[in-house]
């Protein structure tokens, strides 16, 4: 941080503590690493059950729960204008320099950086994932994104197979788009002191079990590498809808002894299952950067995976197979892997993973994109409605008709509560030892 | 006897000391009236009714409409003029307790009652709300769920908070944890 800029940002997202996810993750260590490098960082989340209001967590990080109730998967319901005087009580009373948002599917986020531009703030946003062309549903979230992203100061992506997709979907220059892998607390994910031996091969998957997830392709799967591999049996954690088709599977194939169900895994269990095998299997159909695989990684257990997305990107090929999302494919790459195992020292892994992926990196990467975004220069209305206007003949129009409101919304609170009236809040400044301590481990 | 006072476009914010010898402690938060406001309002409930009144002469619409338009003035006026409360003070009797007081401009008064062996802790929280945040008072009390809040009606700024809160400190014997805060 020597001579460099100290921002103060803000992180807006649908999805956060006490939700668990990569996002989630992804959020609440960036903003402890930059809390650590001196910037000042606040989050603004919608409220989850009874957790309302402003809490406090490590190292100071401050967060607001907006009394906002989550619509449809853990996302607001989607009102332009609704969270505008609260974001911008917010963006005054914390000195905010920096809006960034994450995630295309938080509305909270679309809503967050449409209302921070239109106030002169630096916007910021970090797609966590992939989307398609073909559906419905993803023409009309692509077309949500060439509004947001139409005149956002940078964007991160978490793979350059993000990127690529992230710039297609939205129009977005290249060159505004930086690529930041995610981390892992490899303090979390340690490997076991004792590798598990014996004879038998202990494959192990976590995911919620969807399509999306491969799981159709792991009900094929298993019961191939069962019988051409009678050492190995299956660890399968998670829920989700496509359980039953799984558990059919095991009835169907008189799999009982060898498919063991635990259910859905909390956060604070992945390790302990994790340890308990040899290889992670990840048969994800889509996935921009697979975090399952670091934790994985960073236990010290070989993976093999379906080539998809951001995957290829994630790991050494000496500490990954992958395969394509087929199951001939798949079960002729956990052969291969089978064959690998007496190679893998997991020590030495979770060094690697601790040199190859850690948050402060992330952090400082982040910081860079920052820098730059103080460096775009200011736009007025004008220049606001002329990138919006090119987003498409009748869309175009219609997203500047948003921004006008937006306008005049923001000039009609400027008069009925002038920014001289909201009080600035004064800094937490660390107080405990082991606050810092518990920083210092990150 | 006046000690000390503070004022915004807003509120007013007045420490007074009744009772010297007895050290009872008062702090007023009072609700300063806009007169640009309640012009404005004025004016824009008389415009409602002129209106109703030349369309009911001269256009020679239903008398109904004047009626109509005389209502809406009322419930106008009421929903921006009509703040019922004109003060809310804090009685600080440090052996005794705690006392609340809510005044409203018809002439009433809520008296609340908060004895001191029952006060934990007294705090200072940020509320946040689904279009603002703001700065609240409140008392941490011994068998409640609930905070007390000190101001119930008034959102006065933190620096009104400040004095009130140290007082509630002072007579409660909490030690006065800003060390969490850069000043």
């Amino acid at each position: 941080m020597d001579g460099m800029q100290k921002h103060r940002i803000l992180m807006v997202s649908d999805f956060f503590y006490p939700n668990f996810g990569g996002v989630e993750n992804h959020i609440y260590y960036l903003s402890q690493c930059l809390l650590k490098l001196g910037h000042k960082v606040v989050v603004v989340t919608h409220s989850y059950g009874n957790r309302s209001g402003v809490r406090y967590m490590t190292g100071g990080l401050k967060v607001y729960y907006v009394p906002l109730r989550p619509f449809f998967n853990q996302s607001t319901f989607p009102v332009f204008y609704a969270p505008l005087p609260i974001i911008r009580t917010i963006l005054i009373r914390e000195k905010i320099t920096i809006v960034h948002g994450h995630q295309t599917f938080s509305t909270l986020c679309h809503d967050a950086l449409l209302n921070s531009r239109i106030m002169g703030y630096k916007v910021v946003f970090t797609d966590h994932s992939l989307n398609g062309f073909g559906d419905l549903g993803s023409i009309h979230m692509n077309k949500v994104m060439q509004f947001t992203l139409a005149d956002v100061s940078q964007a991160i992506c978490v793979s350059h197979t993000s990127k690529e997709n992230t710039v297609l979907r939205s129009g977005l220059r290249p060159e505004k788009v930086f690529v930041i892998p995610n981390a892992v607390d490899t303090s979390m994910f340690k490997p076991a002191l004792e590798h598990p031996s014996g004879p038998e091969v202990i494959i192990v998957v976590i995911s919620r079990l969807v399509y999306r997830k491969g799981a159709d392709l792991l009900v094929e799967v298993i019961p191939e590498v069962c019988q051409l591999c009678p050492n190995v049996r299956f660890i399968i954690g998670g829920d989700g809808p496509k359980r039953v088709r799984l558990e059919e599977m095991r009835e169907k194939h008189s799999l009982q002894d060898r498919v063991d169900f635990l259910g859905a895994v909390p956060h604070a269990r992945v390790r302990s299952v994790l340890i308990s095998g040899h290889i992670f299997l990840n048969s994800s159909l889509t996935e921009a950067f697979c975090m399952a695989i670091l934790e994985a990684a960073s236990c010290g257990l070989l993976t093999v995976s379906t080539c998809v997305g951001g995957v290829p990107e994630v790991l050494p090929d000496d500490m990954i197979v992958l395969a394509k999302p087929d199951p001939g494919d798949m079960v002729h790459a956990i052969q291969k892997a089978i064959f690998m195992l007496p190679k893998i020292d997991p020590q030495v892994m979770h060094n690697r993973m601790k040199e190859l992926y850690n948050w402060h990196d992330v952090a400082k990467r982040t910081e860079i994109v920052y820098d730059c975004a103080m460096k775009c220069p200011d736009l007025d209305l004008l220049e606001h409605l002329s990138r919006h206007l090119s987003c498409g003949a009748l869309a175009g129009k219609i997203f500047c008709l948003v921004m006008i409101i937006s306008y005049l919304l923001w000039h009609l609170l400027e008069l009925l509560l002038p920014a001289d009236d909201i009080e600035e809040v004064p800094d937490v400044i660390l107080s405990h030892k082991s606050d810092e301590e518990m920083l210092a481990k990150n | 006897m006046v000690k000390f006072s503070i004022s915004n476009a807003r509120y007013i914010y007045v420490h007074d000391q009744k009772y010297p010898s007895e050290d009872v402690d008062i702090h007023h938060i009072v609700s300063r009236k806009s007169i640009a406001k309640s012009l404005f309002v004025y004016i824009l409930a008389f415009l409602v009714l002129s209106c109703s009144i030349y369309l009911y002469v001269l256009e020679e619409k239903s008398i109904s409409l004047v009626f109509y338009s005389l209502l809406f003035d009322i419930f106008l006026v009421k929903l921006l003029l009509g703040k019922p409360v004109k003060k809310e003070s804090v009685v600080i009797m440090p052996a005794f307790g705690v006392q609340l007081e809510t005044h409203y401009m018809s002439g009433k008064v809520i008296r609340c009652f908060v004895p001191i062996d029952k006060i934990l802790k007294p705090v200072l929280v940020e509320c946040v709300t689904a279009v603002t945040c703001y700065w609240t008072l409140s008392l941490i009390v011994r068998g409640e769920s609930e905070m007390v809040l000190v101001f119930k009606s008034l959102r006065p700024p933190v620096k009104m908070l400040v004095p009130v809160w140290k007082a509630l400190c002072a007579a409660t014997g909490s030690k006065e944890e800003a060390c969490t805060h850069a000043e």
